[in-house]
């Protein structure tokens, strides 16, 4: 508890230091106002409800199927934005907040690449299966962190009562 | 001179009659410029070029006193505000966890007039904070109806955390919109 208090009081600004408020470019914006309150400011908040971005999301990008999953998860196909503008948020979620979980290689989505995927929406399959399925392989073959399985883990069983 | 000009903007303006259709290239063209001002922008892009008139929060809105619900950076927000129960706008009182999970938006900063992002974290594990009514905020700018419920403000935030219970409401500064 006094470690969230410390987080919840750095993440805000003294009104003093207001004249310094960080600039934010765009996709950094955008990830912030269209994902941020979830998955947290850097990509992490609450690992087994939200899954983390930071140093994990690019080892979907070993798999040509994972590179697809990561566009067409429904909350990302039917974000309120543009193709261009979904295109810069998924390059930032991948390439800075994914890290050293990239793949070395890996090409940068194109607009065209974006505009296709999302109109195919992951709409008919357990998505959570579906991601269990390629973080078995993941792991198994590409060496991926073993923290990709704290998403979905039953937390209430492991909660002492209040 | 003035003979000769008129002369050619006639022969011009001929051509582009005979040789350009009503469907062609300059009819969609036309029709492209006047769709531009309806097409949806982000709110952020609006709100930075200016082009959005003020809602009825931002032409209230002060940036002297945190404990009011008029304060600049509670544009969004739905419930008791933490810095009436011993907290600040951007910190739990004691005894209090910030939500991990909680919902972003932008708010304008009535003294230089631009859109800075502000996350609106719940705080948890204590029952709700007992503050006299004008602690209580009803805000609603940019804020989505609960079918967009990752924006939306009626949602209590605490169900990331070890407990549910919900104490008062925070609106931290994230950033400036470049």
């Amino acid at each position: 508890m006094a470690l969230g208090i410390t987080a919840c009081a750095l993440a805000g600004l003294p009104a003093a230091a207001r004249a310094e408020v960080q600039q934010l470019p765009a996709p950094r914006a955008s990830y912030l106002l269209s994902c941020g309150g979830c998955h947290g400011l850097d990509g992490v908040s609450n690992s087994s409800l939200v899954p983390d971005l930071k140093d994990q999301v690019g080892y979907f990008l070993n798999l040509p199927e994972g590179r697809s999953y990561v566009v067409r998860l429904p909350n990302v196909a039917f974000s309120i934005t543009t193709d261009e503008a979904l295109t810069g948020l998924l390059n930032y979620v991948v390439f800075t907040l994914g890290g050293a979980s990239v793949p070395a290689g890996t090409r940068p989505y194109t607009v065209r690449e974006v505009a296709q995927l999302r109109r195919r929406p992951l709409t008919e399959v357990s998505l959570l299966q579906l991601r269990r399925e390629m973080v078995r392989t993941l792991i198994d073959q590409y060496n991926a962190t073993t923290q990709l399985r704290r998403y979905g883990e039953d937390d209430y069983a492991n909660q002492s009562p209040p | 001179m003035t003979s000769h000009f008129d002369e050619l903007s006639e022969r011009l303006t001929r051509n582009l009659a005979r040789f350009s259709s009503r469907r062609g290239f300059l009819s969609k063209l036309g029709a492209a410029l006047l769709a531009a001002p309806v097409l949806p922008l982000l709110p952020v892009a609006r709100a930075a070029n200016g082009e959005q008139p003020k809602t009825d929060f931002e032409r209230n809105a002060q940036a002297a006193d945190d404990t009011k619900c008029n304060y600049w950076k509670y544009c969004g927000s739905d419930g008791v505000l933490c810095s009436c129960c011993g907290g600040g706008h951007h910190s739990c009182p004691a005894g209090a966890e910030p939500s991990p999970i909680s919902w972003i938006g932008t708010c304008m900063n009535p003294e230089d007039g631009k859109s800075y992002v502000i996350a609106y974290r719940d705080c948890c594990g204590k029952p709700a904070c007992s503050a006299g009514k004008s602690c209580w905020c009803d805000n609603s700018d940019r804020e989505l109806p609960t079918y967009r419920s990752a924006l939306n403000n009626d949602i209590i935030w605490c169900f990331g955390n070890s407990s549910a219970m919900y104490h008062c409401s925070t609106a931290a500064l994230i950033g400036a919109v470049k």
